[in-house]
């Protein structure tokens, strides 16, 4: 399947199923198609399986049946490296390691490329210490990049994870939740300057969320998950131009 | 009888039984020993401090080779951990890796060192070598159980970046256990000062070779300044230990 332009779609899942063991499906059937440099947001109420469906376009999960493609390639080929190259994943709790500096966990993103014998001494190669800044200053917090994660406010944390995928300089980023436990006026900040970061180096975003607001503020398409299924037209474009205000699904 | 109660009441008639049998319940042995404890009490009054230029040398060696053997313990016990950790290597590896660390932690730290007296002779030597080996076998153990409680998204989000395991222990698993790898040091330290204490009475150096001699010879007054001694270097131990906590660990590490 390609997009209109004759491109392959960025991100694409197609008729994917995924059971936990001996459990019932989480996913039935899912297929869906995510253009380059597009955001899209998955909205469904909780433990509906949209962490299991973001695990799953991520490569951390294998899909049961069904496969999942990166710019028209099957990632069930590719290793961890590869995969990494090309997307950044953010779980729902940011998965940020508490004990050390905003700094030291955005270099994180720049592990792949990066030797074991330098990586094991904590010495990084100028450019990534430069561009590890850079993306702590686009997310405006490079004031804190010397303080422990620990220490900082739930806001200062998502941007210190958005920083540390931007250094992975993946071409797709997959985050579980991002902001939702965040006020709107903080959310909002966020999400513009992902947005803006995303926009800059044309990075194909998938988020999930709940609140509707937040996912018309951000999507340009929204999808929606439910009985395991994507709903086609349940949202779409057609309730985002309905709908108004902060509500939730 | 309640089912709730079953486990409680056997326990207690368990426990009396084996009391009995240990000869808890000989009330005539038992006053003996309040009697005797009385005596040595006395024996031991006042400590011959006369000794302390002697036994420094022996007191020195203690603490060498408990600070020595504890090190290198810790420092072995890393990768053994790091290989029994479920979540990084596959169960064959892992399991191995935590079936050697059972079996040096199955061996006490005497036998240890009465091992390493017939591998490299008696002294000091064989003294640290056992409790390093004793130290492994505990913290290799403790180490893999900590690192496999590390948070796994935080490990998935890591991973995701295309980290290698290497640079996953070294960013994700270590620094999330700091606090604890350090506070289990700290007790092996203490823990390995008063074994190591005992050690010379297999010829493997420190103290216990001195307190051998003082035990037989029935020098209790001597003997007296020697477990007062002990005392100290716990003691001052335990200040460290409190210090390194208080500027080393992480005030709050729970988000």
């Amino acid at each position: 399947m390609t997009s209109n332009s004759g491109t392959p779609p960025a991100l694409q899942a197609e008729r994917v199923w995924f059971a936990y063991r001996n459990r019932d499906w989480v996913l039935r059937d899912v297929s869906l198609s995510i253009p380059p440099g597009q955001h899209t947001v998955i909205m469904g109420p909780s433990g509906i399986g949209k962490t299991t469906l973001l695990r799953v376009l991520a490569g951390i999960l294998k899909p049961d049946e069904g496969r999942v493609a990166v710019f028209g390639a099957p990632t069930s080929g590719f290793g961890q490296r590869r995969l990494s190259s090309l997307i950044g994943y953010i779980p729902q709790q940011l998965g940020l390691v508490r004990s050390l500096s905003a700094l030291d966990n955005v270099l994180m993103g720049a592990l792949g490329r990066i030797g074991d014998g330098k990586a094991l001494l904590g010495l990084f190669p100028r450019t990534e210490t430069d561009r590890a800044e850079a993306a702590l200053d686009m997310m405006g917090i490079a004031h804190k990049r010397f303080e422990q994660v620990f220490r900082l406010s739930g806001g200062e944390r998502q941007r210190v994870a958005i920083a540390r995928t931007l250094l992975q300089h993946p071409r797709i980023v997959i985050a579980d939740e991002f902001a939702s436990d965040l006020d709107l006026a903080l959310a909002s900040d966020i999400l513009a300057r992902i947005r803006r970061a995303a926009d800059q180096e044309n990075i194909t975003f998938v988020m999930s969320m709940h609140r509707l607001g937040l996912a018309r503020q951000f999507g340009d398409d929204i999808l929606a998950l439910k009985d395991g299924q994507i709903v086609p037209g349940y949202i779409g474009n057609k309730m985002r131009e309905s709908s108004r205000g902060e509500a939730s699904l | 009888m309640k089912a709730s109660l079953i486990l409680p009441a056997t326990t207690g008639v368990f426990l009396l039984a084996v009391l009995a049998h240990l000869g808890f319940f000989d009330l005539e042995r038992l006053a003996r020993g309040v009697r005797n404890l009385g005596i040595l009490g006395s024996e031991m009054l006042p400590p011959d401090v006369g000794i302390l230029p002697t036994v420094g040398a022996a007191l020195w060696e203690t603490v060498e080779m408990s600070f020595a053997g504890t090190l290198l313990g810790f420092l072995a016990s890393l990768p053994l951990s790091v290989l029994g950790t479920r979540r990084l290597f596959s169960s064959w590896i892992s399991s191995f890796a935590r079936f050697v660390a059972a079996g040096i932690r199955t061996v006490p730290v005497l036998l240890w060192a009465i091992i390493f007296v017939i591998l490299v002779g008696l002294g000091p030597l064989a003294g640290t070598l056992g409790i390093a080996a004793y130290t492994v076998g505990y913290l290799a153990k403790i180490y893999a159980d900590l690192f496999e409680g590390t948070d796994p998204e935080i490990i998935e989000a890591v991973q995701s970046t295309g980290a290698s395991k290497l640079q996953l222990v070294r960013f994700v698993i270590v620094p999330e256990a700091a606090n604890a790898i350090l506070a289990q040091v700290l007790f092996m330290l203490e823990y390995n000062i008063r074994a190591s204490s005992v050690l010379g009475f297999v010829g493997a150096g420190g103290l216990g070779f001195v307190i051998q001699i003082y035990l037989q010879s029935l020098d209790y007054q001597r003997l007296a300044t020697i477990l007062l001694l002990v005392l100290v270097i716990v003691l001052i131990m335990d200040g460290l230990s409190a210090w390194l906590r208080k500027h080393y660990l992480l005030a709050a590490q729970v988000s």
